[in-house]
């Protein structure tokens, strides 16, 4: 049957067992690749975080930590799950530029690099989330049963990692101030999320809107409220909160799919 | 035989990294007649129809259009004007192992490599002994890539490509950087393809080569089809000394 030759890169479909094969390869390259030229390597995913808590410990304990039970691990959970998402969602915006041979000359689903590098980047936030449960635990945080539901937090996290990837990865073939942009971002959203003070801490208005359309607020509540509380949040919240990121991530794999047959000329 | 690829008046033009800085997009709102940008293209009207397993070369000078060529053919690039059909799975070979990154080993590159161009990852762990020793590296599966020379990565990607399977191959000077021994024996390989259903679209400058395998040849000058035919006939048109500029 003929097709049109720029829909060759699809002729592998999603579920497809190659698809998943390569998704697998790119996963394992782009791991075996993060912090290679580095010391300490993986050790940075909780050293970051941790150097972070430092500070933030010695400036905000005091008044704004004050009145949050176990204010360290409360900071170091915000800070493991905000930095992971900062630091894969900037890998992953530039993914196609940094594996330029293969986005540019060869044929396959290229939305499996931007995946890829969000996979290589999760193994990181597990492995932290866990060193942050042991740290919970010797510090005297008592762990119960909730916190076994911590994986759909991080099931949660990658949905979102992966829409956001995706739609900054596109983006990004065309418009490279974006890094400049995100960078700016980022900042503001440190800020914006409630990684060192309590959501109460804000006035009621439009603060609080902003933190309700942030959804890193709500990962961070999700998993302290496991961890610290020992509570599982509302079932409607956790399955609307997922509802709408699949949602925007069934949205994002249409605009790649869109924008892919062009990204060649561009990079 | 039936057609597998098809073009039809297909043009390709491309507009410069500069021209989409703001001030170009601001400068062109602004112009009066609104043709700010200006576009080259690298490929006017192309129209061609290649059979199931035509063995063709593609020949021009650099800067000619073959690789944007092959780009198009590929679905990589979409073409500014008219349309192009292709009946069969594609898969392009573009420069000594594409795809492969320096950092990893060898055998992790194998099996990246393979799976990028649509291999199974059993099937290469069945053909893993084999392809190292065609290879001739068979000492080196642990080595990190980067210490391979050129000519090493050339083998060990053709190599494994011997296992492609798919209905259209495109090559774009693809293992052009091998030694003599190389040489001999990546063209008994594609000796052996010579009467094959598989179609071959092969970008060279190794005319001997063209020669050898091709039926058929394109030839390309600045992104217009000079001649398509029998390969002996175009590459005469192609070797003679009055050629030189035919567009101008």
């Amino acid at each position: 049957m003929f097709y049109l030759a720029h829909e060759a890169g699809r002729s592998m479909q999603l579920f497809d067992r190659k698809y998943f094969q390569l998704l697998r390869e790119i996963s394992v390259a782009r791991y075996k690749l993060k912090d290679q030229s580095t010391f300490l390597g993986f050790a940075w995913s909780l050293l970051h975080p941790l150097i972070m808590l430092g500070l933030m410990f010695t400036l905000f304990s005091g008044r704004v930590g004050n009145q949050i039970n176990h204010y360290a691990i409360y900071l170091l959970i915000g800070l493991v799950q905000y930095n992971h998402f900062s630091s894969s969602t900037n890998r992953s915006m530039h993914v196609l530029l940094a594996m330029k041979s293969l986005t540019a000359d060869a044929i396959f689903p290229k939305e499996l690099l931007v995946i890829g590098s969000a996979i290589a980047d999760f193994v990181e936030l597990i492995a932290a989330m866990l060193v942050c449960l042991i740290i919970a635990k010797l510090s005297g945080v008592e762990l119960s049963w909730p916190v076994l539901a911590l994986p759909l937090v991080f099931l949660f996290q990658l949905t979102l990692i992966l829409w956001v990837s995706l739609c900054l990865s596109c983006l990004y073939v065309f418009v490279r101030d974006l890094t400049y942009i995100y960078q700016a971002f980022m900042r503001l959203l440190l800020f914006a999320t409630p990684i060192f003070y309590a959501p109460s801490f804000l006035e009621k208005g439009p603060a609080q809107y902003v933190l309700w359309l942030n959804p890193l607020s709500h990962l961070l509540n999700f998993s302290r409220s496991l961890i610290l509380k020992g509570e599982i949040v509302p079932l409607t919240q956790m399955v609307l909160f997922f509802a709408v990121n699949l949602a925007l991530l069934y949205g994002s794999i249409r605009l790649f799919r869109k924008c892919e047959p062009v990204f060649a000329e561009y990079l | 035989m039936e057609p597998v690829i098809q073009l039809d008046d297909v043009s390709k033009a491309f507009a410069g990294l500069k021209q989409r800085r703001l001030i170009k997009h601001v400068r062109k709102y602004l112009s009066s007649n609104g043709s700010g940008f200006k576009e080259s293209f690298a490929l006017h009207q192309i129209g061609l129809t290649i059979l199931r397993g035509d063995k063709v070369a593609l020949v021009g000078n650099n800067g000619s259009g073959k690789t944007t060529l092959l780009k198009i053919i590929a679905g990589l690039y979409r073409p500014t004007y008219g349309r192009i059909s292709v009946d069969g799975r594609v898969l392009l070979l573009r420069g000594v192992g594409t795809g492969m990154v320096d950092e990893l080993t060898v055998s992790e590159n194998l099996f990246l490599y393979g799976v990028i161009y649509g291999m199974e990852r059993a099937k290469i762990q069945e053909k893993f002994d084999e392809v190292m020793e065609w290879a001739e590296l068979k000492d080196f599966a642990s080595a990190e890539l980067r210490t391979l020379s050129s000519g090493m990565r050339a083998r060990m990607a053709f190599s494994l490509a011997r296992h492609f399977d798919t209905d259209v191959f495109l090559l774009d000077e693809a293992f052009a950087v091998g030694d003599k021994d190389f040489k001999e024996k990546y063209e008994e390989v594609f000796r052996n393809e010579k009467n094959g259903d598989k179609t071959y679209l092969i970008a060279t400058h190794d005319l001997e080569f063209a020669r050898m395998f091709c039926t058929k040849t394109i030839w390309l000058h600045k992104g217009r089809l000079m001649a398509f035919g029998e390969t002996e006939r175009i590459l005469q048109e192609y070797a003679a000394p009055t050629h030189a500029d035919p567009v101008n």
